[in-house]
């Protein structure tokens, strides 16, 4: 039900970023952004959403 | 949130959000909420598995830990933030996580159930010392 995983899962965060760092997403107006751009000069925060609610 | 950003500037640290659905979602998010920062659409979720962010169980989604926060939420924000209709995957959770030039992951927060958020006094303690 809802896709929930049957049994309980882990977080595994990665100790480096670099399997982000090519992936290209759109942001709200349509544009390519490749993830790695966004900490090529400074820190970045990333926050993944739940859901847009 | 706007707020948050411009905390997070002051501390030199650029804020990014992503959520799972497609820049049209994206952009009436950002509009709903009025947001300043970029916001990503990553439909395939993408970035989700690369994260490390976890599928929930009904347990994780649902239980009272989960609700009890949910019902705290909606009751602070008095209804200006509520739950609406849910788009991509019901249980993926979400998390935070700051990234350094070069690539260091130098801080993570991936949630370990619906109602589990880092705190932006978290996130901004751990952008102080990234």
């Amino acid at each position: 039900m809802l896709g929930a995983a049957k049994q309980r899962q882990e977080a595994h965060p990665p100790e480096r970023a670099d399997a982000l760092a090519d992936i290209v997403l759109l942001d709200h107006d349509g544009h390519d952004v490749r993830l790695g751009e966004l900490w090529s000069e400074r820190p970045v925060a990333l926050v993944w959403l739940r859901h847009y609610g | 949130m706007n707020r948050d950003r411009e905390q997070f500037e002051a501390a030199g640290l650029g804020l990014v959000l992503i959520g799972q659905a497609t820049p049209r979602h994206a952009a009436h998010f950002r509009r709903k909420y009025e947001l300043e920062m970029p916001v990503l659409a990553d439909e395939k979720r993408e970035s989700y598995k690369a994260a490390g962010a976890k599928i929930a169980t009904m347990g994780e989604l649902l239980g009272p830990k989960s609700v009890s926060k949910g019902i705290g939420h909606a009751v602070k924000s008095r209804g200006s933030v509520r739950q609406g209709r849910v788009i991509g995957h019901p249980a993926q959770l979400g998390g935070a996580m700051i990234v350094t030039p070069g690539g260091r992951v130098a801080w993570s927060h991936m949630a370990d159930d619906a109602s589990d958020n880092a705190a932006t006094e978290e996130l901004l303690e751990a952008a102080r010392s990234a």
